[in-house]
């Protein structure tokens, strides 16, 4: 079995600088791999398991993405296919287009798996565009897949129910974080992953088809809050008392 | 181009909220909102103009591989200036799909939508919420709305026009779907919501905090680990960037720690506190009002404060 993981290499939230202006630094922000991707290739490397066959990473990004990639080949896959591309600058469909791109070139493959929103940016539309831009079946929010013969059995969690979808192979899928529990590479398989092949595309010249006016970014700024930050002490009764007094005095509790 | 900003969510009271942001951009763009039903008219949908049913699927239980294709037809017609989706699960997959069939770009999980010159404009949160983005896309623009921020459009609608897209035979075959357990919230027309975090220590403990709620006359949400992880409230309940967005007049949020992208669906509401045994929780940085200690003494004895005031 052939399987492709789509692996962002995502803007590491939690060390996003604002400068003093309230905007976000994002040129030379420290970047990993997107959270959810990790169970994206762990379930690749447990459909592996299963099939035989191998994993290929595809990641579109600028060219520091190889350390996300050499991480998504030290948990156990076998090769990456980084397109380099400006990320910062192009929209959903752009990034789907390159990633199918790649993907049809060294396809063909049975599964492609991606996560159901990046850390980052979590719009949630590259899984599905994928998969209309493969002419694949798409199948998103899995919980649980299995593969039997050429069919493909995934349990889907939406928001007021589970969902049993069956759909004919090749099959792209979006997982949610709850369908594993990601593995952490050991030392030997850091020190491995620098040998495992990495091949390099330029975005540039696997042109995607189609002319279109892309989503843009036109400004960022902040996220404001000011909140009163009163902290209420006393044992708990005088705590819940005293709270539920400033309550109503807000007007937010009806009596 | 027509002069229409369509708009369709497969939920209907998501469709009701997403029929507000067509008529917003709608105005704008000096054109009409037109709600989409597909295979048949909800009662419970409601519209501030037209409606259009697309004909042709059997129900209107459509999958969103049916919805996009459906759509892609009518619009290839018909020619509509933008097309709003609701940002759920089946949502975000009926919007990529159309923008793939369509070839236009599509705005993400935006709010504030208007019609900007030859533009469809939005905003939206990024970087768990640390960050928010001003975004922007050429009419004709596909856009995800976010769930939460609009009220719901009033007026009933006019008129039903028909089109007929014809038969849509989907790759993916729906085998089972089931009911997550609980019944149904509408947390984004509570005026109060309690919301539980990992401090619940096991799932027996919840009905507790759904008494509390009770008794605020509010509804019961959570952080996404409690619906995701461990399953003990349907999605629905979760709050935050991969769930649903809240401004209720007092949120009440009981052992969460207030992790950037919980607060990013909850920063919005009137007022905030906040119970937590750990005095260095984030979530008080997030909150008015802040108690430090353990949930397990302070709700029952917050219950016990509101019964002695009634
Ligand atoms: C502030 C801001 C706002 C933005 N708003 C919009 C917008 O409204 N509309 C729009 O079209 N674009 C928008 N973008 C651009 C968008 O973030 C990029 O196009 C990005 O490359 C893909 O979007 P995502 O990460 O949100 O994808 P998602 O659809 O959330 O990603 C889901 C999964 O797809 C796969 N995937 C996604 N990107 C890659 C990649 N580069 N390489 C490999 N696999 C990948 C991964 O498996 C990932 O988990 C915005 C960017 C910023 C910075
Ligand atoms: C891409 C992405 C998207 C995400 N989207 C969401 C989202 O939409 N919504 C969301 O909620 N999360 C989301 N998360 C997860 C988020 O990062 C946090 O992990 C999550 O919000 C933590 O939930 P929690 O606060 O309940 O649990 P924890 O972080 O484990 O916090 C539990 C808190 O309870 C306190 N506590 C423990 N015992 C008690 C007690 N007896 N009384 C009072 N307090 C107690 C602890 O001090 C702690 O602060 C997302 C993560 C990622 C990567």
């Amino acid at each position: 079995m052939r399987i492709a993981v789509c692996v962002k290499h995502a803007v590491d939230e939690t060390e996003l600088k604002i400068d003093s202006g309230g905007k976000p630094l994002l040129s030379g922000a420290t970047s990993r791999m997107s959270t959810f991707d990790k169970n994206a290739v762990e379930e690749g490397l447990r459909l592996k398991a299963a099939h035989q066959g191998e994993v290929v990473i595809f990641t579109v990004g600028p060219s520091d993405s190889k350390k996300t990639m050499k991480e998504a080949l030290a948990m156990g896959a076998d090769k990456g296919v980084l397109v380099t591309a400006d990320t910062t600058s192009i929209d959903t469909m752009r990034t789907a287009s390159l990633l199918a791109a790649a993907i049809k070139k060294a396809g063909p493959f049975d599964v492609v798996l991606c996560s159901e929103g990046s850390s980052d940016t979590y719009s949630g539309q590259v899984p599905p565009m994928l998969g209309e831009m493969l002419g694949a079946a798409f199948t998103g929010y899995a919980r649980k897949l299995e593969v039997n013969g050429q069919t493909a059995r995934v349990e889907r969690s939406l928001e007021d129910s589970l969902e049993v979808v069956e759909a004919p192979l090749p099959v792209v899928a979006s997982v949610v974080s709850e369908i594993n529990e990601p593995r952490y590479p050991t030392l030997i398989q850091i020190m491995q992953a620098g040998k495992k092949p990495l091949e390099e595309l330029n975005g540039d010249q696997l042109q995607p088809a189609g002319a279109y006016r892309q989503a843009s970014v036109v400004s960022m700024s902040a996220q404001q809050s000011a909140r009163k930050h009163v902290m209420i002490e006393g044992s708990p009764d005088e705590a819940a008392a005293k709270l539920v007094e400033a309550l109503i005095r807000e007007g937010v509790l009806s009596k | 181009m027509s002069g229409a900003v369509w708009s369709y969510s497969e939920n209907e009271s998501v469709s009701n909220e997403v029929a507000s942001a067509a008529a917003d951009v709608a105005k704008g763009a000096s054109a009409e909102p037109v709600v989409l039903e597909i295979g048949a008219v909800r009662a419970g949908v409601r519209a501030p103009g037209a409606k259009l049913l697309l004909k042709g699927p059997a129900t209107s239980d459509v999958p969103p591989e049916v919805a996009a294709e459906a759509i892609a037809k009518a619009s290839k017609q018909l020619q509509p200036a933008a097309i709003l989706i609701g940002a759920t699960r089946y949502g975000r997959e009926i919007a990529s799909r159309l923008a793939v069939k369509l070839t236009v770009g599509c705005l993400s999980e935006v709010s504030k939508l208007s019609a900007d010159g030859n533009a469809l404009a939005g905003e939206r949160n990024a970087f768990a919420g640390k960050v928010v983005a001003k975004v922007s896309c050429a009419l004709p623009a596909i856009a995800t709305v976010k769930v939460g921020y609009y009220a719901a459009v009033e007026s009933a609608g006019t008129a039903v026009t028909e089109s007929d897209v014809g038969q849509v035979n989907p790759l993916v075959k729906v085998v089972s779907r089931e009911k997550k357990a609980a019944g149904a919230v509408d947390l984004r027309s509570a005026k109060v919501i309690v919301s539980a975090g990992r401090g619940v220590k096991k799932k027996e403990d919840l009905p507790m905090l759904e008494e509390l709620a009770r008794e605020m006359h509010g509804a019961l949400g959570c952080s996404r680990p409690l619906s995701s992880d461990l399953g003990w409230l349907p999605e629905e309940h979760h709050i935050g960037l991969t769930g649903v967005t809240v401004k209720p007049d007092l949120y009440l949020a009981l052992g969460i720690s207030g992790q950037l992208q919980h607060t990013a669906g909850m920063k919005d509401s009137k007022v905030v506190a906040a119970v937590n045994t750990d005095k260095d929780a984030p979530i008080f940085q997030a909150s008015d009002y802040g108690i430090v200690g353990d949930l397990y003494q302070i709700v029952p004895a917050i219950r016990k404060a509101l019964a002695s005031r009634r």
